[in-house]
């Protein structure tokens, strides 16, 4: 079942159209990573999402129910780290985890024990001074915390990672995908090697519209020539292979790439033939970022 | 409602603009009967001085007036105080985003502006009563508060005043970006009526004339003369009030 839906959405500030025509779907439980330039109009696509914003054409639906701007009902599915999360400074984790569990109506014994629970899954849980001190980092963790407070069904994170140093990248990006199982995760990056971690599909936004998108794997093989690298033991016989086959070329100390991977086998054959020792032969990966840099086209 | 008035509450608790307040209201309340009760002792220690210069001084009575002329005078300058430390309660939510979490979690916004109005009311009330009662029970020590006329419609109406601040300052504060803008809009309001209150047909209507309480207590003014300024604040708090949760529904976080 689609979790989330936004067909031929366009929304425009002033004079400056900012989403064009964006269509696409976030099936249920899987890690959705929403990738564009910085200014692509990622956030304005969450806020719209949200309510936040009004749309000035088409539709997005939210567990099967129309979205639409102000008070809409659909956020109570819904979870949401903002880029920047911002809390009451005067208060403590806890207590700012109580109070979103207030507004949403839970009962207060269970208010406190979720609390717990999610800042012992944030790795908050000793810290009990106020929001006033806590670094970046801290803060986005307890906006993760705070928005998976009343068991959303969808979870939309706007460039969750991009302010974190690697190590709380990591630990982030493992919170996003262990919470998978219970809900679904839409998140906006332009950090590529975040999406080749954790998504399952992907969308590519680009002036305004969603350029490429579909299951990562599908995506990956749209590119059109995947190299293959191979690496020897002996620099004599990487001099042999270049001089037999002049379409291969030297990518470093004894590593020669084949861009054309439908001539492996005549490039085998002779390996074979001469009893070649080859340490290593890999297929490349295509890397999201030629990808992008592709359909942005630059 | 009840988690955002807790947090309101806790806001102005815990950064210290509430013992502000009331600390400010309270020395305002001990300063006119102090002011009253120091001014013979004043008067003579400067006779001297004043004598010199070709002033004479005789004699100065104080009664219960002379202070309750003191509390008319101050009740403005809390006012401003108060108005100053609640200017930001809007415009910092909207500067830090920290109202979208609690909106996308199903507060509706009319919830949000009614805690945030009702505070600034108890706080006002709360403040304003302070200062009134510790005037009054200093005042009712030293001398004797028999003799003001209409003394608790007067500071019902200077209490009402307060009211139509907060109405004024909770629809600025609601449609500005930050607390200048609504300190601008609260403050040109009210200086637009004190400019209109010169023309002598005019200031019966308007809610500043609620602040001239000695007339009342002196009885050259009936609590009827101030019908037509108590319905002007009554009906532009309300406006104000109204129009603000219109605006704060429509408005981008």
């Amino acid at each position: 079942m689609e979790m989330l839906t936004l067909s031929h959405v366009a929304k425009s500030f002033g004079s400056k159209q900012v989403l064009r025509d964006v269509s696409f779907s976030v099936p249920e439980h899987t890690v959705f990573g929403f990738v564009g330039q910085n200014g692509a109009g990622k956030t304005t696509a969450m806020k719209l999402i949200l309510g936040l914003l009004d749309a000035d054409g088409g539709e997005i639906s939210v567990n099967g129910r129309p979205v639409r701007y102000g008070n809409t009902p659909t956020n109570q599915y819904v979870g949401y780290l903002p880029d920047v999360p911002e809390f009451y400074d005067y208060m403590t984790p806890e207590e700012y985890l109580c109070f979103c569990g207030e507004i949403a109506g839970m009962p207060k014994g269970e208010r406190k024990s979720r609390s717990r629970e999610l800042l012992r899954l944030v790795g908050l849980e000793q810290d009990n001074r106020r929001i006033k001190g806590f670094s970046r980092g801290m803060k986005q963790r307890l906006g993760i915390a705070q928005a998976l407070f009343c068991r959303p069904r969808l979870l939309i994170c706007d460039e969750p990672t991009s302010a974190l140093d690697p190590v709380g990248r990591r630990e982030l990006l493992d919170i996003l995908v262990n919470v998978k199982e219970q809900t679904t995760v839409l998140f906006s990056t332009h950090i590529l090697s975040d999406v080749e971690h954790i998504c399952d599909e992907i969308a590519f936004l680009h002036e305004g519209n969603i350029v490429l998108q579909g299951p990562l794997e599908k995506v990956r093989r749209k590119r059109r020539d995947t190299g293959v690298e191979l690496e020897l033991a002996r620099t004599e016989e990487v001099k042999f292979l270049l001089s037999e086959f002049p379409f291969l070329e030297l990518s470093g100390s004894n590593r020669i790439l084949l861009k054309e991977a439908k001539k492996l086998p005549d490039v085998l054959r002779l390996i074979a033939d001469r009893n070649l020792a080859i340490l290593r032969l890999e297929r490349q990966e295509a890397a999201l970022e030629d990808l992008f840099l592709e359909v942005v086209g630059k | 409602m009840r988690a955002f008035l807790k947090k309101e509450w806790m806001e102005w608790v815990r950064t210290g603009r509430f013992f502000l307040v009331l600390l400010i209201f309270a020395l305002f309340g001990i300063m006119n009967p102090a002011i009253a009760k120091l001014t013979p002792w004043m008067m003579e220690a400067l006779s001297d001085s004043l004598a010199k210069t070709g002033i004479v001084t005789t004699e100065v009575t104080v009664d219960a007036f002379t202070s309750w002329t003191q509390f008319y005078k101050n009740i403005p300058m809390g006012a401003i105080v108060f108005v100053l430390l609640g200017s930001g309660i809007f415009p910092q939510e909207y500067q830090k985003g920290t109202l979208i979490p609690v909106v996308t979690r199903g507060l509706s916004r009319k919830k949000i502006a009614a805690a945030k109005s009702l505070m600034l009311l108890f706080i006002w009330t709360l403040s304003y009563l302070l200062c009134f009662g510790i005037t009054y029970g200093y005042n009712a020590y030293f001398w004797d508060n028999g003799i003001a006329k209409s003394l608790f419609f007067a500071g019902f109406a200077c209490w009402l005043f307060g009211i139509w601040l907060v109405a004024l300052l909770v629809f600025f504060s609601a449609v500005s970006a930050n607390s200048p803008q609504a300190l601008l809009g609260t403050g040109g309001i009210v200086a637009a009526c004190y400019l209109l209150g010169m023309i002598p047909r005019v200031s019966r209507y308007l809610p500043t004339k609620l602040l001239e309480g000695m007339p009342l207590l002196q009885g050259i003014s009936e609590p009827g003369d101030y019908s037509a300024c108590l319905a002007a604040a009554l009906g532009m708090s309300l406006v104000c009030l109204g129009l603000a949760a219109v605006c704060f529904e429509r408005r981008r976080l």
